[in-house]
């Protein structure tokens, strides 16, 4: 395949699953300001790894594990927080329209919930929210089947214990 | 309040970005993304930085050695300088190695776990080079004056003072652990030097550690972990 059919392949591909990246880089950039160049450290190495790409996965799967990978490691790097070297106006991606009057509180409730939570485990809720099975999950994070689940389980029990010790609060 | 209740108002958000999300065609940005820098990218540029650096340090130092052979108050002091240079080249080619060996189409866990475990090492090395350099400063002292301006710091400095200046290598590594964990805290001004601070006192390495023991435990199957 030719420089440009592959990007072109690319470009098609990574245009279905533009939402990955904007998920991912939404729940590990600690600032808006911050996504544009996680966006753009993401498709950087999605793009340098595309000709290694093995077609017995699935793309999303792929895309999944290079996003997650590339932010938990933004995400770690200290060196990071002060430099934005992407303008927003320049990002690869960016939200048409302007954002609803009034933003869903369970959202943003379930926005504030994963922030809290360590890489991993933001990660693995991530997978869950975007209705992946658990197979694909444990493929994209390369645990068993069985943790997965277990994982989960312990997480919804944590933003059970979290919603209650919230309501107490409130009740006093 | 339930995860799978959130997860409805999640698929809501997610089919608005259906419609609302914009892809800026690659076409424009393709060079620009091939030269682009990244975390992994500046990575490896710091590590053939460091190798380049410890393998000149070591030839000019082989130089220096090869035309001193006979004279032992200049050899011994280069050799050391030398051994340290090669241990620091010798480690920086393992890092670098390491680093271009990173794959992030692997599994999460599995990637995280090599870079982690590459943090911890290299941690490691800066710890105990911070902590040994001032046993290395009296013999750079004879080496440089020597090799720079042809000058004998032997016969320059008296032999008491080039003895104190070697105590005083010795006694500036606990004094530097002691400041290190003293000062850490308070150098919020500075964030390169906190973290030499925090790499000297040993911080960065334990919560690398932990960090490391903490992917192991999750890819742990909650059978065996019981």
């Amino acid at each position: 395949m030719s420089r440009p059919e592959a990007q072109e392949r690319f470009e098609a591909l990574l245009s279905q699953h533009k939402k990955i990246l904007w998920k991912v880089a939404n729940a590990y950039c600690k600032s808006v300001a911050d996504r544009p160049d996680l966006v753009q450290e993401i498709a950087v190495q999605l793009w340098r790894s595309f000709p290694r790409y093995d077609e017995r996965l699935r793309f999303s799967t792929w895309t999944y594990r290079i996003a997650l990978n590339v932010a938990i490691s933004f995400h770690r790097s200290e060196a990071r927080r002060a430099r934005h070297t992407v303008p927003a106006e320049e990002s690869l991606l960016e939200i048409a329209a302007d954002p609803p009057a009034s933003v869903d509180p369970d959202l943003e409730t379930l926005h504030r919930f994963i922030a809290e939570l360590e890489p991993l485990d933001r990660a693995l809720v991530l997978l869950y929210l975007d209705g992946n099975p658990y197979d694909t999950i444990a493929q994209v994070l390369g645990i068993s089947e069985t943790n997965v689940g277990t994982k989960i389980g312990r997480i919804k029990q944590r933003l059970r214990r979290q919603a209650a010790a919230s309501a107490d609060k409130e009740r006093i | 309040m339930e995860l799978d209740d959130l997860k409805k108002s999640w698929q809501v958000e997610d089919r608005a970005l259906d419609s609302n999300l914009r892809w800026r065609p690659l076409g424009r940005y393709a060079a620009t993304l091939r030269r682009s820098d990244s975390t992994a990218r500046r990575l490896l540029r710091g590590l053939a930085i460091e190798v380049v650096v410890s393998a000149v340090a070591t030839v000019l130092l082989g130089s220096f050695l090869a035309s001193h052979v006979g004279e032992p108050r200049f050899f011994l002091p280069a050799l050391l300088l030398d051994l340290a240079a090669i241990f620091q080249l010798a480690i920086g080619v393992r890092h670098l190695v390491a680093a271009r060996r990173r794959d992030d189409a692997e599994p999460v866990v599995a990637a995280q776990k090599r870079l982690e475990a590459l943090r911890v090492e290299r941690l490691r090395a800066t710890k105990w080079t911070l902590i040994l350099a001032p046993l290395l400063w009296t013999p750079l002292l004879i080496v440089g004056l020597e090799g720079l301006w042809g000058v004998d710091a032997w016969a320059v400095f008296p032999p008491l003072y080039l003895a104190a200046n070697a105590l005083f290598g010795l006694a500036a590594i606990p004094a530097g652990l002691y400041l290190a964990r003293r000062l850490e805290s308070r150098l919020d001004r500075s964030p390169f030097l906190r973290s030499l601070a925090r790499d000297l006192a040993g911080r960065n390495l334990a919560a690398a550690i932990e960090s490391l023991a903490a992917l192991t435990e999750f890819e742990r199957d909650a059978a065996v972990a019981g």
